[in-house]
């Protein structure tokens, strides 16, 4: 019986090739499409899942609101790891970081630098905590001395033959020269780790051993027992305000308690997230990889589901409309006996194969295109082939498909009356016809959704890109690396600075793109109390840095030469001055210091306000921020008045060449790395945009099928018709604008429900556009066009046939 | 006595005039018999054949098939009743295009509960009794009217029916084919099979045992 069923399922799919390829194509599609976004999603779900006991490790976070300032930190400071260790009982291990940022590393004094990203100081206990296999050195002893370092293969290879690596010397661009210790495996993609290759042992680092609890520098790593519960840990992270910072406070707070700092509203909370939930649900500062969004994550899985079901009621549409010619079939299969029963069996064994095939077609399909897909994505994903659950997935997956789209045809088809199908005028695929309907404005509902979606998000990401961010990031080229000269930094600068098409140049590791960034906690002079102390980026910037990036300032002076005390100066941003809730000219020469429980503090003094700048992305509100003339610097700004960039950076790495010796020259201009701040949000508008064009080829499958079908069925009288003079314009009018109605109805669903989700998405950026009539209306035409293009050409095919055809036939 | 109408009647409304199909048929078919339903186009022939055939229900009436009474049988009930002891022959054939010969012979069986064996023992009994092995994997299209009507009437006797329900089988094939397929009847009869067909060819008729003329519904002879 079964076989029986098969035999005639792949009969009848060889005997209509035209409307099986519609059916297999529009599944594939849509399975290929929605394997390649589980992948995603999977990949996604599963960060930092590969750690041994990655249940059992959590971060620590802290959020401080401190005189009206508010800090949503993924850093703790650095004594936070000792108390947790010694108070909490439930902790099996404590591990903690301290990145420097990007750093260059050579072998000896002769050999060339190499450029690491996110170097970082860690504790011994980092192998322990994320099972850290080490290749060659020994784990338990790698960074326990100063000026140890160990690296990842990768890193290793870059100066070594990786076995000869351990016991050797490597000089980092501050000039401290360190032993390897260890070389590990590289770190894996889908981990937070992922960026990190070279890892120094933490007792060489001089914050490590301050009881500093003003300041939050270090991503802060517990492992609990496997019986303790992090409710434990959260109980004693709540009494660590009391016990440890007030205690601190009190020197520089004279009479500080817990019940007055509370009651002016400030909070000092820690809280805990476990290591698997930082990847989508972590949006603190600073991340130590960037991270992604659940929100992304649902997005993305609606987009997959409506792939798969888009696909589905293509397969549903099509079978009933094509159920007349089986229902001469259903009829004398009827009259030899069968029941429902074995007719609804039978078309669910055809829809199950036809879903199959598509399954193996699509797997095909999502194995070619996923090296394009990784691109597109910034992935390394694989079709896990070789994993028995993926395949379990798969085929029960495709079961409930073939059952979800074959069990309205089915019923349809098994419903059919004998008599009046064996008589030939039943008319079975009219009946169909308002479900149809239905499922053709759904579809295209859908379609339109994503269209306008997309679009929506590409406006927002154009928006971004040519906002003003409130500094000149054109024509500033970024020299790096400019650490390795040493004191010849500034007869770097000023060699760059006579430089025929140079305008201005400045030396400063702080850029207002993603670059090195301080946060430090400032007190007013003659004040030091909660109310007055605010927490600020602190840059070290040199007397050239507001000209170079034309900041704009809204009151006082910049740095100037000829001040001799500008050395204890700073220039505030006015997201500060909102903070402070005083005027621009009012905190003009007020003094503050960051610099706590030290007999005399250096005070900074207040000489100018400059306008608000973007120095994170749009996504985030401009915080407050503070500059002041410093000392050491790894990049040189430069400000360029020239049609030819070329011959300007020409000149300037003939400079670096004379004075580097040989060290790369590493540039960047400062609009491209801004331009890359928003790469998440352009893969999000690229991936969207592939998926939506893959949902309108689906519903255009469907469509086009149906038109084809309702053509075929008509063909009669569309016959009558021109034997009686109507012209094949009027024809195909006739046919098409049945469906254009349908679109239509589809279009003014989809309006309202897009501009409600759209408005709510883009309600997470800071700044935004606001949604125009023009998407709306291209939306539309788009949707229209495409829809009609698909229609006409079937009703055009069937309004130029010879009436004689189709009449002879009855 | 295979079955038996009592005063059966069908009809429809058509704007507001209820149009009889049936009207008020007395009829007995025994074992045995060779009827011939005649009659004008629209006169009701295929409507009673349908309703013999249980593919069709009715009105007001009674009838009773094998002591089981139809009219009062749940449709599943009824199904398994002509699935049981009926075999239908059609005008136009209606085999299924997709299937083979063997394959469309096959297909009753496949709705009853017979092994793989058993179904392979009863076509190829058909194939043989017919003379159409040498066609069996040929598909429909393939086939001449004659023969396609031939693995017609092999599909309705391979599950060994009581009665063989012809709806003008002969309406679609010529003269020479058209005897031939009556000359099969009239064996089949005298092998003890009931047939009750449609026809509108005198001819025809004379085949069988007896005729029954109908018009616009009624009787008027038997």
């Amino acid at each position: 019986m079964i076989v029986n069923y098969f035999k005639i399922a792949w009969r009848n799919l060889k005997r209509q090739p035209f409307f099986t390829f519609l059916n297999i194509f529009g599944l594939t599609i849509g399975m290929a499409g929605s394997l390649l976004i589980a992948l995603y999603i999977y990949d996604e779900l599963n960060f930092d899942n590969m750690f041994p006991d990655a249940e059992r490790i959590h971060r620590i976070n802290v959020d401080i609101k401190f005189g009206g300032d508010v800090s949503n930190l993924a850093e703790v400071s650095s004594p936070v790891a000792e108390v947790l260790q010694s108070d909490v009982p439930q902790i099996e291990l404590v591990t903690r970081f301290r990145n420097s940022g990007n750093m260059l590393i050579k072998k000896s004094a002769t050999d060339i630098n190499v450029k690491e990203t996110q170097v970082s100081y860690v504790d011994p206990s980092f192998f322990e905590m994320f099972g850290v296999d080490i290749l060659f050195g020994d784990s338990t002893s790698a960074l326990n001395e100063p000026n140890t370092l160990v690296l990842t293969k990768t890193a290793a290879e870059k100066h070594f033959k990786i076995g000869e690596a351990v016991g050797q010397s490597l000089i980092l661009n501050n000039g401290d020269t360190y032993v390897v210790t260890g070389v590990i495996e590289d770190l894996p993609k889908n981990s937070l780790l992922r960026n990190h290759g070279v890892f120094l042992a933490m007792t060489g680092n001089e914050e490590e051993k301050e009881n500093n609890w003003g300041s939050n520098d270090f991503p802060t790593f517990i492992k609990l027992l496997p019986t303790a519960k992090i409710e434990d840990v959260q109980t004693a992270l709540n009494g660590f305000f009391k016990k440890y910072f007030i205690p601190f406070a009190q020197p520089y707070m004279p009479g500080i308690t817990e019940e007055q700092f509370l009651a002016s509203g400030n909070y000092y909370n820690f809280s805990t997230i476990k290591l698997q939930d930082i990847h989508l649900h972590s949006n603190r500062f600073p991340e130590m990889s960037s991270n992604g969004s659940i929100q992304n994550i649902y997005i993305l899985s609606f987009i997959g589901l409506f792939l798969i079901v888009l696909a589905s009621v293509n397969f549903m549409n099509l079978s009933t409309a094509h159920s007349l010619k089986r229902a001469k079939e259903v009829g004398i299969r009827k009259t030899l006996g069968s029941g429902k029963t074995a007719l609804i069996k039978q078309f669910l064994a055809e829809s199950g194969l036809i879903t199959f095939i598509a399954l193996l077609l699509a797997i095909g399909v999502a194995a070619l295109v996923l090296p394009f897909f990784n691109t597109l994505a910034d992935k390394t994903m694989e079709i896990p082939f070789s994993t028995p659950s993926f395949w379990l997935v798969i085929i029960i997956g495709t079961l409930i498909l073939g059952l979800f789209s074959g069990m309205y045809p089915a019923f349809f088809m098994s419903r059919f009356i004998p008599v009046d199908v064996l008589k030939g005028h039943a008319n079975g695929s009219r009946k169909g016809g308002g479900i149809r309907s239905t499922l053709v404005v759904f579809q295209f509902a859908i379609s339109v959704f994503l269209i306008i979606s997309t679009l929506v998000v590409f406006q927002q990401l154009q928006y971004i890109q040519n906002k003003d961010v409130g500094y000149a990031k054109d024509q500033v080229l970024v020299i790096q690396d400019v650490g390795v000269l040493g004191n010849q930094q500034q007869s770097f600068k000023q060699q760059v600075k006579q430089l025929a098409h140079v305008k201005q140049a400045s030396l400063s590791s702080y850029l207002p793109i993603p670059s090195y960034r301080r946060d430090r906690g400032f007190y007013e002079e003659g004040a030091i109390s909660q109310e007055n102390a605010l927490q600020m980026q602190s840059w070290d910037v040199d007397m050239d840095y507001l000209s170079t990036l034309d900041l704009e300032l809204v009151a006082g002076r910049d740095f100037n030469q000829t001040f001799g005390s500008d050395s204890l100066s700073i220039i505030i941003n006015e997201a500060t001055v909102k903070v402070l809730g005083i005027t621009p000219e009012e905190v003009l020469n007020k003094r503050f210091t960051y610099e706590l429980g030290v007999e005399n503090p250096r005070f900074y003094k207040v000489i100018g306000v400059v306008k608000d700048f973007h120095f994170e992305t749009l996504r985030n509100d401009i915080a407050a921020l503070s500059m002041h003339i410093g000392g050491y610097a790894n990049d040189l700004a430069v400000k360029i008045n020239a049609k030819d960039y070329a011959a300007t950076v020409a000149n300037i790495d003939n400079i670096w060449q004379k004075m580097a010796s040989g060290q790369l020259f590493n540039h960047y201009f400062m609009e491209d790395s801004f331009n890359n701040t928003y790469n998440a949000e352009q893969r999000l508008g690229r991936i969207f945009i592939t998926f939506t064009i893959l949902s309108i080829v689906i519903a255009c499958l469907g469509l086009f099928g149906l038109a084809a079908f309702s053509a075929e069925k008509r063909a009669k009288e569309i016959g009558v018709r021109k034997v009686l003079g109507a012209s094949v314009g009027q024809i195909t009018y006739k046919l098409s604008v049945d469906f254009l109605r349908l679109v239509g109805i589809a279009i003014l669903i989809a309006l309202p429900l897009a501009w409600y989700a759209m408005n709510k998405w883009l309600e997470d950026f800071e700044y935004s556009i606001s949604i125009g009539w023009s998407v709306f209306a291209l939306a539309v035409v788009l949707a229209l066009l495409v829809s009609i293009l698909t229609i006409s050409f079937q009703s055009i095919k069937a309004a130029i046939v010879n009436p004689i055809k189709s009449l002879r036939a009855e | 006595m295979i079955l038996q109408l009592k005063n059966l009647f069908k009809w429809v409304n058509s704007g507001g005039n209820r149009v009889f199909l049936l009207n008020d048929i007395d009829f007995t078919v025994e074992e045995g018999e060779f009827i011939s339903i005649m009659g004008p186009s629209g006169s009701g022939k295929t409507t009673l054949l349908n309703v013999i055939g249980m593919l069709d229900d009715f009105n007001e009436g009674e009838y009773n098939f094998l002591g089981e009474p139809v009219h009062n049988l749940k449709e599943k009930h009824r199904s398994n009743l002509y699935k049981e002891y009926i075999g239908f022959v059609f005008q136009s054939y209606h085999l299924i295009d997709e299937l083979t010969v063997y394959e469309n012979i096959e297909t009753p069986l496949l709705y009853k509960k017979h092994s793989r064996s058993e179904r392979k023992a009863m076509v190829a009994d058909m194939l043989d009794r017919f003379n159409i092995v040498g066609k069996k994997d040929l598909f429909p299209s393939q086939l001449s009217g004659g023969q396609q009507q031939l693995v017609g009437i092999a599909r309705a006797l391979v599950s060994s029916p009581k009665l063989i329900l012809a709806d003008e089988p002969t309406g679609n094939l010529n003269s020479t084919q058209g005897e031939e397929i009556m000359q099969l009847f009239k064996k089949l009869n005298e092998e003890g099979v009931t047939i009750v067909q449609v026809t509108h060819s005198e001819n025809n008729a004379a085949h069988g045992s007896r005729t029954i003329r109908l018009k616009d519904g009624l009787i008027v002879n038997n």
